[in-house]
Protein backbone atom coordinates (compact mmCIF):
# COMPACT_ATOMS: atom_id res chain seq x y z
CA UNK A 1 0.00 0.00 0.00
CA UNK A 2 0.83 3.70 -0.83
CA UNK A 3 2.17 5.77 1.67
CA UNK A 4 -0.18 9.20 1.57
CA UNK A 5 1.05 12.37 2.34
CA UNK A 6 -0.94 13.03 5.64
CA UNK A 7 0.49 9.74 7.02
CA UNK A 8 3.83 11.30 6.59
CA UNK A 9 4.08 13.50 9.90
CA UNK A 10 1.83 10.53 11.49
CA UNK A 11 4.53 7.57 10.46
CA UNK A 12 7.34 10.28 11.06
CA UNK A 13 6.46 10.47 14.83
CA UNK A 14 6.74 6.72 15.06
CA UNK A 15 9.53 6.69 13.48
CA UNK A 16 11.02 9.72 15.25
CA UNK A 17 11.19 7.05 18.28
CA UNK A 18 12.59 4.10 16.48
CA UNK A 19 15.66 6.19 15.12
CA UNK A 20 16.26 8.14 18.41
CA UNK A 21 16.54 4.11 20.02
CA UNK A 22 18.41 2.96 16.95
CA UNK A 23 20.98 6.01 17.82
CA UNK A 24 21.22 4.35 21.18
CA UNK A 25 22.31 1.55 19.71
CA UNK A 26 19.15 -0.56 20.24
CA UNK A 27 19.49 -2.93 16.59
CA UNK A 28 15.54 -4.01 17.62
CA UNK A 29 14.56 -0.75 17.32
CA UNK A 30 17.01 -0.26 13.87
CA UNK A 31 15.37 -3.75 12.52
CA UNK A 32 11.77 -2.03 12.87
CA UNK A 33 12.97 0.80 11.14
CA UNK A 34 14.15 -1.02 8.77
CA UNK A 35 10.34 -3.22 8.33
CA UNK A 36 8.87 -0.09 8.21
CA UNK A 37 10.82 2.00 5.96
CA UNK A 38 12.90 -0.44 3.66
CA UNK A 39 10.01 -0.95 0.93
CA UNK A 40 9.57 2.84 0.45
CA UNK A 41 13.33 3.40 0.10
CA UNK A 42 13.97 0.71 -1.60
CA UNK A 43 11.25 1.48 -4.69
CA UNK A 44 12.39 5.70 -4.82
CA UNK A 45 16.14 3.66 -5.03
CA UNK A 46 15.34 1.56 -7.62
CA UNK A 47 13.28 4.45 -9.60
CA UNK A 48 16.73 6.39 -10.24
CA UNK A 49 18.99 2.95 -9.86
CA UNK A 50 16.93 0.26 -12.51
CA UNK A 51 19.80 -2.16 -11.61
CA UNK A 52 18.18 -4.14 -8.91
CA UNK A 53 21.69 -5.91 -8.20
CA UNK A 54 22.61 -2.13 -7.68
CA UNK A 55 19.51 -0.84 -5.95
CA UNK A 56 20.63 -3.85 -3.81
CA UNK A 57 24.33 -3.20 -2.87
CA UNK A 58 22.54 0.54 -2.46
CA UNK A 59 19.76 0.02 0.24
CA UNK A 60 22.29 -1.87 2.25
CA UNK A 61 24.71 0.87 1.95
CA UNK A 62 21.82 3.52 3.08
CA UNK A 63 21.11 1.80 5.86
CA UNK A 64 24.21 1.38 6.91
CA UNK A 65 24.97 4.91 6.84
CA UNK A 66 21.46 5.44 8.27
CA UNK A 67 22.61 3.19 11.90
CA UNK A 68 26.05 5.25 11.85
CA UNK A 69 24.43 8.62 11.59
CA UNK A 70 21.39 8.08 13.78
CA UNK A 71 22.57 9.72 17.10
CA UNK A 72 22.94 13.17 14.56
CA UNK A 73 19.62 12.92 13.56
CA UNK A 74 17.64 15.36 14.75
CA UNK A 75 13.89 15.20 15.35
CA UNK A 76 13.34 19.05 15.43
CA UNK A 77 15.00 19.90 12.06
CA UNK A 78 13.72 17.19 9.86
CA UNK A 79 11.07 14.45 10.06
CA UNK A 80 12.35 10.82 9.83
CA UNK A 81 10.98 9.65 6.58
CA UNK A 82 12.17 12.83 4.78
CA UNK A 83 16.10 12.57 6.24
CA UNK A 84 15.99 8.94 4.97
CA UNK A 85 14.24 9.44 1.52
CA UNK A 86 16.84 12.14 1.06
CA UNK A 87 19.64 9.80 2.04
CA UNK A 88 18.16 7.58 -0.39
CA UNK A 89 17.84 9.58 -3.04
CA UNK A 90 21.54 11.09 -2.78
CA UNK A 91 22.73 7.73 -2.84
CA UNK A 92 21.08 6.90 -5.66
CA UNK A 93 21.55 9.99 -7.48
CA UNK A 94 25.63 9.28 -6.80
CA UNK A 95 25.13 5.56 -7.88
CA UNK A 96 24.09 7.20 -11.61
CA UNK A 97 27.20 9.54 -11.52
CA UNK A 98 29.42 7.05 -10.70
CA UNK A 99 28.07 4.61 -13.32
CA UNK A 100 28.71 7.46 -16.16
CA UNK A 101 32.33 8.09 -15.09
CA UNK A 102 32.88 4.22 -15.87
CA UNK A 103 33.75 3.66 -19.84
CA UNK A 104 30.31 1.52 -20.69
CA UNK A 105 27.60 4.21 -21.78
CA UNK A 106 24.30 3.08 -19.93
CA UNK A 107 21.91 4.81 -21.95
CA UNK A 108 19.44 6.54 -19.06
CA UNK A 109 16.87 8.28 -21.30
CA UNK A 110 13.65 6.34 -21.92
CA UNK A 111 10.44 6.61 -22.99
CA UNK A 112 7.30 5.65 -20.85
CA UNK A 113 7.18 2.59 -22.76
CA UNK A 114 10.10 1.48 -23.74
CA UNK A 115 10.57 -0.84 -20.15
CA UNK A 116 10.37 -3.55 -22.33
CA UNK A 117 13.24 -3.07 -24.43
CA UNK A 118 15.92 -2.73 -21.11
CA UNK A 119 16.18 -6.49 -20.60
CA UNK A 120 17.71 -5.73 -17.04
CA UNK A 121 14.80 -3.73 -16.58
CA UNK A 122 12.16 -6.52 -16.80
CA UNK A 123 10.92 -7.26 -14.12
CA UNK A 124 7.28 -8.48 -12.27
CA UNK A 125 7.03 -4.80 -11.17
CA UNK A 126 8.20 -3.04 -14.51
CA UNK A 127 4.68 -3.96 -16.22
CA UNK A 128 2.45 -1.91 -14.20
CA UNK A 129 5.20 0.57 -13.99
CA UNK A 130 3.80 4.01 -13.94
CA UNK A 131 6.00 6.88 -15.48
CA UNK A 132 7.32 9.84 -13.90
CA UNK A 133 4.30 12.18 -15.09
CA UNK A 134 2.21 9.37 -13.54
CA UNK A 135 3.42 9.88 -10.19
CA UNK A 136 3.74 13.37 -10.29
CA UNK A 137 -0.14 13.50 -10.68
CA UNK A 138 -0.30 11.09 -8.21
CA UNK A 139 2.06 12.61 -5.47
CA UNK A 140 -0.71 15.54 -6.21
CA UNK A 141 -3.36 13.66 -4.93
CA UNK A 142 -1.71 15.03 -1.82
CA UNK A 143 -3.61 18.19 -0.81
CA UNK A 144 -1.04 21.10 -0.43
CA UNK A 145 1.70 19.74 -3.10
CA UNK A 146 -1.46 19.20 -5.47
CA UNK A 147 -2.96 22.58 -5.20
CA UNK A 148 1.24 23.77 -5.74
CA UNK A 149 1.76 21.76 -8.79
CA UNK A 150 -1.22 22.97 -10.44
CA UNK A 151 0.61 26.20 -10.85
CA UNK A 152 2.94 24.40 -12.89
CA UNK A 153 2.77 24.27 -16.92
CA UNK A 154 2.62 20.76 -18.69
CA UNK A 155 5.91 21.27 -20.06
CA UNK A 156 7.64 22.36 -16.30
CA UNK A 157 5.64 19.73 -14.31
CA UNK A 158 7.22 17.08 -17.00
CA UNK A 159 10.74 18.30 -16.41
CA UNK A 160 10.81 18.39 -12.87
CA UNK A 161 8.72 14.93 -12.91
CA UNK A 162 11.61 13.32 -15.08
CA UNK A 163 14.71 15.19 -13.16
CA UNK A 164 13.11 14.64 -9.69
CA UNK A 165 11.46 10.22 -10.01
CA UNK A 166 13.95 9.18 -12.47
CA UNK A 167 16.86 10.70 -11.48
CA UNK A 168 17.93 12.49 -15.21
CA UNK A 169 19.85 15.09 -15.65
CA UNK A 170 19.37 18.36 -17.21
CA UNK A 171 21.00 17.33 -20.08
CA UNK A 172 19.06 13.38 -20.26
CA UNK A 173 15.64 15.65 -19.83
CA UNK A 174 16.64 17.76 -22.49
CA UNK A 175 17.15 15.21 -25.12
CA UNK A 176 14.45 13.20 -23.99
CA UNK A 177 11.77 15.89 -24.14
CA UNK A 178 13.78 17.05 -27.84
CA UNK A 179 14.34 20.27 -26.46
CA UNK A 180 17.35 22.86 -26.05
CA UNK A 181 19.36 22.31 -22.93
CA UNK A 182 18.79 26.03 -21.76
CA UNK A 183 15.08 25.91 -22.13
CA UNK A 184 15.10 22.55 -20.14
CA UNK A 185 17.06 24.09 -17.32
CA UNK A 186 14.64 27.22 -16.94
CA UNK A 187 11.60 25.12 -16.87
CA UNK A 188 12.75 22.79 -13.73
CA UNK A 189 14.23 26.43 -12.39
CA UNK A 190 11.18 27.83 -12.86
CA UNK A 191 8.97 25.21 -12.02
CA UNK A 192 10.79 24.52 -8.19
CA UNK A 193 10.62 28.73 -7.62
CA UNK A 194 6.89 28.19 -8.15
CA UNK A 195 6.58 25.06 -6.32
CA UNK A 196 8.51 26.64 -3.13
CA UNK A 197 6.36 30.11 -3.27
CA UNK A 198 3.41 28.44 -3.57
CA UNK A 199 4.09 26.23 -0.79
CA UNK A 200 5.07 28.71 1.43
CA UNK A 201 1.80 30.50 0.47
CA UNK A 202 -0.04 27.89 1.95
CA UNK A 203 2.07 27.31 4.73
CA UNK A 204 1.13 31.38 5.86
CA UNK A 205 -2.31 30.90 4.73
CA UNK A 206 -2.34 27.23 7.47
CA UNK A 207 -0.41 30.14 9.77
CA UNK A 208 -3.14 33.09 9.38
CA UNK A 209 -6.07 30.36 9.30
CA UNK A 210 -4.93 28.78 12.62
CA UNK A 211 -3.97 32.11 14.58
CA UNK B 1 24.32 37.40 2.90
CA UNK B 2 22.98 39.30 -0.01
CA UNK B 3 19.77 38.93 -1.91
CA UNK B 4 21.43 37.57 -5.34
CA UNK B 5 23.90 35.44 -3.00
CA UNK B 6 21.14 33.87 -1.13
CA UNK B 7 19.03 33.42 -3.96
CA UNK B 8 22.03 31.47 -5.75
CA UNK B 9 21.86 29.78 -2.84
CA UNK B 10 18.58 28.78 -2.63
CA UNK B 11 18.84 27.37 -6.20
CA UNK B 12 21.72 25.14 -5.72
CA UNK B 13 20.34 23.73 -2.90
CA UNK B 14 16.78 22.86 -5.06
CA UNK B 15 19.11 21.65 -7.99
CA UNK B 16 20.77 19.22 -5.46
CA UNK B 17 17.65 17.87 -3.76
CA UNK B 18 15.63 17.42 -6.92
CA UNK B 19 18.54 15.74 -8.59
CA UNK B 20 19.36 17.69 -11.12
CA UNK B 21 22.63 19.71 -9.98
CA UNK B 22 24.98 16.46 -10.94
CA UNK B 23 28.92 16.01 -11.87
CA UNK B 24 31.36 17.75 -10.20
CA UNK B 25 28.72 20.68 -9.62
CA UNK B 26 26.88 18.36 -7.04
CA UNK B 27 30.42 17.35 -5.67
CA UNK B 28 31.46 21.31 -5.17
CA UNK B 29 27.99 22.12 -3.37
CA UNK B 30 28.75 18.84 -1.08
CA UNK B 31 32.33 20.59 0.06
CA UNK B 32 29.59 23.28 0.58
CA UNK B 33 27.24 22.07 2.30
CA UNK B 34 30.16 21.41 5.09
CA UNK B 35 31.14 24.47 5.91
CA UNK B 36 27.48 26.53 5.42
CA UNK B 37 25.01 26.45 7.80
CA UNK B 38 22.49 28.91 5.64
CA UNK B 39 23.36 26.12 2.47
CA UNK B 40 22.22 23.07 4.85
CA UNK B 41 19.52 24.92 5.99
CA UNK B 42 18.08 25.48 2.12
CA UNK B 43 18.55 21.76 1.57
CA UNK B 44 16.47 21.11 4.81
CA UNK B 45 13.66 23.14 3.48
CA UNK B 46 13.56 21.86 -0.04
CA UNK B 47 13.93 18.04 1.49
CA UNK B 48 10.60 19.16 3.10
CA UNK B 49 9.19 20.27 0.38
CA UNK B 50 9.99 18.04 -2.11
CA UNK B 51 10.30 14.21 -0.34
CA UNK B 52 6.71 14.09 0.04
CA UNK B 53 6.31 13.59 -3.55
CA UNK B 54 7.96 10.19 -3.38
CA UNK B 55 4.74 9.27 -1.44
CA UNK B 56 3.48 8.20 -4.69
CA UNK B 57 5.65 5.27 -5.60
CA UNK B 58 4.17 2.23 -4.88
CA UNK B 59 6.45 0.26 -2.02
CA UNK B 60 8.99 -2.09 -3.13
CA UNK B 61 9.62 -4.79 -0.72
CA UNK B 62 13.47 -5.45 -0.54
CA UNK B 63 14.56 -9.08 -0.60
CA UNK B 64 15.45 -10.60 2.96
CA UNK B 65 19.43 -10.98 1.67
CA UNK B 66 19.28 -7.09 1.83
CA UNK B 67 18.82 -7.44 5.66
CA UNK B 68 21.03 -10.12 6.18
CA UNK B 69 23.76 -8.57 4.26
CA UNK B 70 22.76 -5.17 6.33
CA UNK B 71 23.19 -7.18 9.77
CA UNK B 72 26.26 -8.85 8.78
CA UNK B 73 27.98 -6.00 7.70
CA UNK B 74 27.22 -3.78 10.96
CA UNK B 75 27.55 -6.91 13.50
CA UNK B 76 29.74 -9.59 12.18
CA UNK B 77 29.02 -12.43 13.91
CA UNK B 78 32.73 -13.24 16.38
CA UNK B 79 33.39 -16.80 15.59
CA UNK B 80 30.99 -17.68 17.69
CA UNK B 81 29.82 -20.72 19.69
CA UNK B 82 26.39 -21.86 18.61
CA UNK B 83 25.89 -20.50 22.54
CA UNK B 84 27.07 -17.12 21.80
CA UNK B 85 25.28 -16.51 18.32
CA UNK B 86 21.84 -17.37 20.09
CA UNK B 87 22.20 -14.71 22.51
CA UNK B 88 19.83 -12.13 21.32
CA UNK B 89 17.17 -14.83 20.89
CA UNK B 90 17.40 -15.60 24.01
CA UNK B 91 17.22 -11.80 25.13
CA UNK B 92 13.42 -12.06 23.58
CA UNK B 93 12.67 -15.06 25.29
CA UNK B 94 13.88 -14.15 28.86
CA UNK B 95 10.27 -13.17 30.05
CA UNK B 96 8.76 -15.92 28.87
CA UNK B 97 11.28 -18.06 30.44
CA UNK B 98 11.15 -15.97 33.72
CA UNK B 99 7.35 -16.60 33.77
CA UNK B 100 7.57 -20.19 33.40
CA UNK B 101 10.27 -20.56 36.09
CA UNK B 102 7.74 -18.64 38.38
CA UNK B 103 5.13 -20.57 37.46
CA UNK B 104 6.93 -24.12 37.71
CA UNK B 105 8.36 -22.99 41.58
CA UNK B 106 4.57 -23.69 42.68
CA UNK B 107 5.22 -27.40 42.04
CA UNK B 108 7.97 -27.37 43.80
CA UNK B 109 6.05 -30.02 46.95
CA UNK B 110 5.60 -32.30 44.66
CA UNK B 111 7.57 -35.31 45.17
CA UNK B 112 9.54 -36.35 41.85
CA UNK B 113 9.47 -39.62 40.33
CA UNK B 114 13.09 -41.49 40.58
CA UNK B 115 15.35 -41.08 37.37
CA UNK B 116 18.98 -41.25 37.14
CA UNK B 117 21.15 -38.43 36.89
CA UNK B 118 22.69 -36.89 33.85
CA UNK B 119 26.39 -35.71 33.70
CA UNK B 120 27.51 -32.82 31.41
CA UNK B 121 30.74 -31.98 29.96
CA UNK B 122 30.95 -28.82 29.77
CA UNK B 123 34.20 -27.86 27.18
CA UNK B 124 36.07 -24.18 27.04
CA UNK B 125 34.64 -21.99 24.00
CA UNK B 126 37.84 -20.36 23.60
CA UNK B 127 35.39 -16.71 24.09
CA UNK B 128 38.22 -15.76 26.84
CA UNK B 129 41.30 -17.79 25.68
CA UNK B 130 42.54 -17.96 29.42
CA UNK B 131 39.71 -19.75 30.57
CA UNK B 132 41.10 -23.19 29.18
CA UNK B 133 39.68 -26.51 30.48
CA UNK B 134 36.43 -27.76 31.27
CA UNK B 135 33.63 -28.30 33.83
CA UNK B 136 31.04 -30.90 34.98
CA UNK B 137 27.45 -30.47 35.75
CA UNK B 138 25.78 -33.07 37.04
CA UNK B 139 21.77 -33.16 37.87
CA UNK B 140 19.66 -35.30 39.93
CA UNK B 141 17.25 -36.93 37.22
CA UNK B 142 14.11 -34.31 38.08
CA UNK B 143 16.51 -31.42 37.14
CA UNK B 144 15.56 -30.18 41.08
CA UNK B 145 19.31 -30.51 42.34
CA UNK B 146 22.83 -29.52 40.19
CA UNK B 147 26.44 -29.41 41.45
CA UNK B 148 28.38 -28.17 39.40
CA UNK B 149 32.72 -28.49 39.55
CA UNK B 150 35.73 -27.32 37.33
CA UNK B 151 37.33 -30.48 36.73
CA UNK B 152 40.43 -28.29 37.32
CA UNK B 153 40.36 -24.89 39.07
CA UNK B 154 39.52 -21.93 36.65
CA UNK B 155 41.72 -18.83 36.94
CA UNK B 156 39.48 -16.00 37.08
CA UNK B 157 39.79 -11.75 37.35
CA UNK B 158 39.36 -10.49 40.81
CA UNK B 159 36.02 -8.85 39.95
CA UNK B 160 34.65 -11.14 37.77
CA UNK B 161 32.34 -14.04 38.49
CA UNK B 162 30.84 -17.25 36.60
CA UNK B 163 27.14 -17.87 36.19
CA UNK B 164 25.45 -21.05 34.99
CA UNK B 165 22.93 -20.94 32.40
CA UNK B 166 20.47 -24.29 31.03
CA UNK B 167 18.49 -23.41 28.00
CA UNK B 168 15.93 -25.15 25.68
CA UNK B 169 17.04 -25.77 21.38
CA UNK B 170 15.00 -22.30 21.03
CA UNK B 171 14.35 -19.81 23.99
CA UNK B 172 16.23 -18.07 26.36
CA UNK B 173 18.63 -19.48 28.81
CA UNK B 174 17.84 -19.23 32.73
CA UNK B 175 20.13 -19.02 35.33
CA UNK B 176 20.67 -21.32 37.50
CA UNK B 177 23.06 -19.61 39.75
CA UNK B 178 26.54 -18.06 40.21
CA UNK B 179 29.29 -20.75 40.46
CA UNK B 180 32.38 -21.24 41.58
CA UNK B 181 35.76 -21.08 40.00
CA UNK B 182 37.54 -23.03 41.87
CA UNK B 183 35.57 -25.84 43.68
CA UNK B 184 32.09 -27.82 44.21
CA UNK B 185 28.93 -25.26 43.87
CA UNK B 186 25.34 -27.44 44.69
CA UNK B 187 22.56 -25.68 43.04
CA UNK B 188 18.80 -26.34 44.07
CA UNK B 189 16.00 -25.53 41.48
CA UNK B 190 12.83 -26.46 42.19
CA UNK B 191 12.17 -26.86 38.41
CA UNK B 192 11.11 -29.48 36.06
CA UNK B 193 9.24 -31.68 38.37
CA UNK B 194 8.13 -33.73 35.34
CA UNK B 195 12.21 -33.97 34.33
CA UNK B 196 14.64 -33.00 33.04
CA UNK B 197 13.98 -34.94 29.90
CA UNK B 198 10.56 -33.76 29.65
CA UNK B 199 11.81 -30.06 29.94
CA UNK B 200 13.49 -29.91 26.51
CA UNK B 201 16.50 -28.27 27.95
CA UNK B 202 19.42 -29.76 25.70
CA UNK B 203 22.14 -26.43 26.09
CA UNK B 204 24.13 -25.60 29.49
CA UNK B 205 26.56 -22.83 29.37
CA UNK B 206 28.44 -20.85 31.99
CA UNK B 207 29.28 -17.15 31.41
CA UNK B 208 31.59 -14.45 32.52
CA UNK B 209 29.30 -11.88 34.35
CA UNK B 210 30.27 -8.85 36.74
CA UNK B 211 29.85 -9.37 40.73
CA UNK B 212 26.28 -10.59 41.62
CA UNK B 213 25.56 -12.14 38.31
CA UNK B 214 24.31 -10.69 34.88
CA UNK B 215 22.00 -7.93 35.70
CA UNK B 216 19.89 -8.54 32.42
CA UNK B 217 18.98 -11.81 33.34
CA UNK B 218 20.54 -13.07 30.01
CA UNK B 219 24.48 -13.65 29.69
CA UNK B 220 26.19 -10.78 29.35
CA UNK B 221 29.65 -11.96 29.25
CA UNK B 222 31.23 -14.42 26.86
CA UNK B 223 30.03 -17.39 27.23
CA UNK B 224 33.51 -19.40 28.21
CA UNK B 225 32.24 -22.91 28.72
CA UNK B 226 29.75 -24.72 26.74
CA UNK B 227 27.95 -28.44 26.60
CA UNK B 228 24.90 -30.56 25.22
CA UNK B 229 22.88 -32.40 27.56
CA UNK B 230 22.46 -35.61 26.15
CA UNK B 231 19.67 -37.50 27.77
Amino acid sequence: MRLDEADWPEKSRELAQLLARAGLGDRAAFARLYERTSAHLFAVVLRIQRDRALAEDLLQEIYVAVWKAATGFDAARSQPLTWLTSIARHRAIDSLRRAQAQPQTVSTTRDEGDDDERPDAVDAAASDDPGPLALLGRASDARELGRCMEHLTPPQRQSVALAFFDGLSHAEVAEHLHQPLGTVKSWVRRALATLKGCLERSVLRDGAREA
Amino acid sequence: MDYSRKTLADALAAGYVAGTLRGPARRRFEVLLAAHPALRAAVHEWQRRLMPLTVAIAPVAPPPRVWAAIEQRLWPAPAATPWWQRLALWRAFSGVALAAVVGLAVLVATPPPAQPPVVVVLQSTGGLPALAGSFVASFSGDGRAVVARPVTPVALQDDRVLELWWARATGAPTSLGLIRADGVTVLRHGQFPQGLKASGIDHMAVSVEPPGGSPTGAPTGPVVFAGKLSL
